[in-house]
């Protein structure tokens, strides 16, 4: 269980603060418990010790102070409450006295002898030898003859203290009740609130620079979290503005970037095709011309890339076989690789079928066979291959050339980078055909990834989303086509106008 | 054949009528929209070259308003965008065909003469420079009364230099007329393919036909190189 999470401290705060009020509450409620208890008690006794005091007297004005304690023993029968009743006459001399109780829980001879009751009536707690506490109330009774009398009433606190016991036990044993019912409803609570923010979180990891027009879901609730759903959104919508106005910048960049080029191009054009010009300054001339050639491939390509990134730039969506396409360009590119005594083979069967702009995905299998060609010494391999696997079509191109250094692979994809900056460009190379086959495959919802050993070789993997299954005119071969590499005997193109 | 180029940038139009002048076209130039519709109403043009970026008129209306004039001139656009969606559209406003700044001056001439119907648009069947001889019907190569046996990609090539004799092609546009645009940037399988056809069509013979222009391209002419 993670501590740190929300959903922990949440329930583990909710559940403590729960559990607290319990016990306070519980504390409170003892006390006040005990209060009532114990004055109510004392009420009783000193009820009991008017009720006693009025007997008295009138006992005492008809029939004299001998009978008593019969009258005591005939009305309340104190011995067998468990009470104790003592009357006692000013001059210390003990009129009556109940008889200890059956049960033994006092023992009359053991209490004090009577104290005057300060201010007519008293109460006070006893703690007798057998440890027990007992509850004595006293009254003085004046009668008419001018004798006073104490008149004592008491009560073992036994009762108060067992009624008191099975309230603390019944905190005690609810305690841990209420600590686990506030755990599970916490919890439950705590998912129940949270839920929103796991739907959140998981819709947030989806965006990504290439999908910015999507958005969060914001739950109808009026609550903090629609809240942070709106802040979230709007926060995506300014990072989808930003890179919509860097993509714009490229584009108008490109755009403004194409008459001055035009200019250019036209006028050193116009002196190349002087016949008067001297051939070193044609030369020079022609020098120029190359370079301007480059700037509008690197204009172009910037173009490109960014309205692949904005999503616009699909000629077409069409639904056909990658094997059949890169089997068709590695014919085409078989020249290339044989002028440098490289064995170029291909391994794609018929039937892998994608979605999207052929144009395009030729652009992949040409860029990744141009690549591995340039950076692969005379003699060595390229070797193209496609396949389906699970939901995915597979296009590798693998070469045993000079590799590309470790350091250097995460940037491989990166626009205008280049691993060996003085030899690549005397490749011809603007350090943008690897940004725009990423660019490429992620316009067609895939991948391309590259992974390479300095030294030994490169590999350059695209995956691309199969193609839904189609009404099929029969079923499609899955055999590996043998390459068929040398001319293509495909229709030629001719469209020289 | 009298042209109209309407381009606002003064240093295109510059270069463009100077160099279609020398192809001895007459060219007249308008610099903006209302300008050049003017010019449409008041003179029968055999071609309009017609710029989409105009300050006043958008290029666009303007083509749209020549064609409301049911004029059937042939326009040719000149654009800084290639968007396929804009290209389409200007496709289906009446445009008869499209090039994307920077342009080779070479590529606007082959067009401008295409949609003239003359110049490369030779509609006979075989294809003559000095003793080399390409029937494009069977898509045989002769020299000197000799076959030559090319292979479909090398006769693309061959076939468009000779069609377009003594004109310099840049690696960019024999890229896009004989492979496609995937292969765009790819300019070194030109070199490879020109080495080849080089082996084949010119090696064994005393007289060289294509040339190498530094710089811009290839060329196939029987004059030699200066």
């Amino acid at each position: 269980m993670n501590t740190r999470s929300l959903r922990f401290q949440l329930v583990a705060w909710y559940a403590g603060l729960l559990t607290a009020c319990f016990a306070l509450i519980g504390a409170v409620t003892y006390v006040v418990l005990q209060n009532y208890l114990v004055s109510a008690l004392k009420e009783n006794q000193m009820r009991r010790a008017r009720q006693i005091g009025q007997l008295l007297l009138e006992e005492v004005q008809h029939h004299g102070e001998g009978q008593i304690g019969d009258e005591i023993e005939s009305r309340y029968a104190p011995s067998l409450n468990d009470r104790f009743v003592r009357i006692t006459r000013s001059d210390g001399t003990v009129l009556y006295v109940s008889q200890a109780p059956k049960e033994g829980k006092f023992s009359p001879a053991d209490l004090p002898a009577a104290v005057p009751a300060a201010g007519g009536e008293a109460a006070r707690q006893i703690l007798l030898v057998n440890g027990r506490k007992m509850l004595l109330t006293s009254r003085a009774v004046r009668a008419p003859g001018g004798a006073v009398y104490e008149v004592e009433t008491g009560a073992p606190m036994d009762e108060v203290q067992a009624d008191l016991r099975q309230w603390l036990l019944f905190l005690v044993s609810g305690l841990p009740v209420a600590a686990i019912i506030a755990v599970v409803g916490g919890s439950l609570l705590v998912k129940r609130a949270l839920s929103p923010v796991d739907k959140i979180a998981a819709s947030a990891e989806r965006i990504s620079s290439q999908n910015l027009g999507e958005r969060l879901p914001v739950p109808p609730t009026g609550d903090e979290l629609q809240r942070l759903s709106l802040a979230l959104n709007h926060m995506i919508e300014r990072l989808d503005q930003a890179f919509q106005y860097s993509r714009r910048f490229v584009a108008d960049a490109s755009h403004e970037l194409r008459t001055p080029m035009t200019v250019l191009r036209g006028e050193i054009e116009s002196f190349v095709e002087e016949p008067r010009m001297p051939a070193e300054w044609r030369e020079r001339l022609g020098s120029a011309l190359e370079e301007v050639e480059r700037l509008a491939n690197i204009v172009e390509g910037l173009f490109a890339i960014s309205r692949l990134d904005a999503g616009e730039a699909q000629a077409e969506w069409v639904r056909f076989d990658l094997g059949q396409l890169a089997a068709a360009t590695a014919d085409q590119m078989f020249l290339l690789a044989e002028d440098k005594r490289i064995a170029l083979s291909c391994s794609a069967p018929n039937g892998v079928w994608v979605e999207g702009d052929r144009a395009r995905l030729k652009q992949v299998v040409v860029n990744l066979l141009d690549n591995a060609i340039k950076y692969t010494a005379e003699g060595g391999k390229v070797a193209l291959t496609v396949s389906a696997l699970d939901s995915k079509a597979v296009l590798e191109v693998a070469d045993n050339g000079i590799g590309i250094p470790s350091e250097a692979l995460p940037r491989i994809f990166d626009r205008f980078f280049r691993v060996d900056k003085a030899r690549s460009r005397d490749q011809g190379g603007a350090g943008l055909g690897l940004s725009i086959v990423k660019s490429i495959c992620a316009a067609h919802h895939g991948r391309v990834e590259a992974s390479s050993t300095p030294g030994q070789g490169s590999r350059f993997r695209v995956e691309l989303p199969l193609a839904p299954a189609e009404e099929q005119v029969g079923t499609p071969r899955r055999g590996v086509r043998p390459a068929r590499l040398g001319e293509p005997s495909l229709p030629q193109q001719r469209n020289a106008s | 054949m009298r042209l109209l180029l309407i381009e606002d940038e003064k240093k295109v139009a510059d270069f463009v009528a100077r160099g279609l002048r020398a192809e001895r076209f007459a060219v007249d130039v308008a610099g903006d929209g209302p300008g050049a519709l003017e010019m449409v109403a008041a003179c029968e043009y055999d071609l309009v070259i017609l710029d989409l970026m105009l300050p006043g008129i958008s290029g666009s209306e303007v083509l749209n308003r020549i064609r409301r004039g049911r004029k059937e001139v042939p326009v040719l656009i000149l654009t800084a965008r290639d968007g396929m969606a804009e290209k389409v559209a200007h496709f289906e406003a009446g445009a008869d065909d499209y090039l994307t700044k920077p342009f080779a001056f070479a590529e606007l001439v082959v067009r401008v003469k295409a949609l003239l119907r003359r110049g490369p648009v030779n509609r006979s069947s075989v294809l003559r420079v000095g003793d080399l001889e390409l029937d494009r019907l069977t898509q045989q190569v002769k020299r000197a009364g000799k076959r030559i046996e090319l292979t479909a990609k090398e006769y693309g090539l061959l076939e468009y230099l000779v069609a377009n004799a003594g004109r310099v092609f840049s690696r960019t546009m024999i890229i896009e007329h004989v492979w496609d645009q995937s292969f765009e940037g790819l300019t070194n399988i030109v070199d490879v393919y020109v080495r080849h056809l080089r082996a084949k069509v010119d090696d064994p013979f005393p007289t060289k036909l294509i040339h190498t222009v530094r710089g811009v391209g290839y060329s196939v002419s029987d004059q030699p190189e200066t």
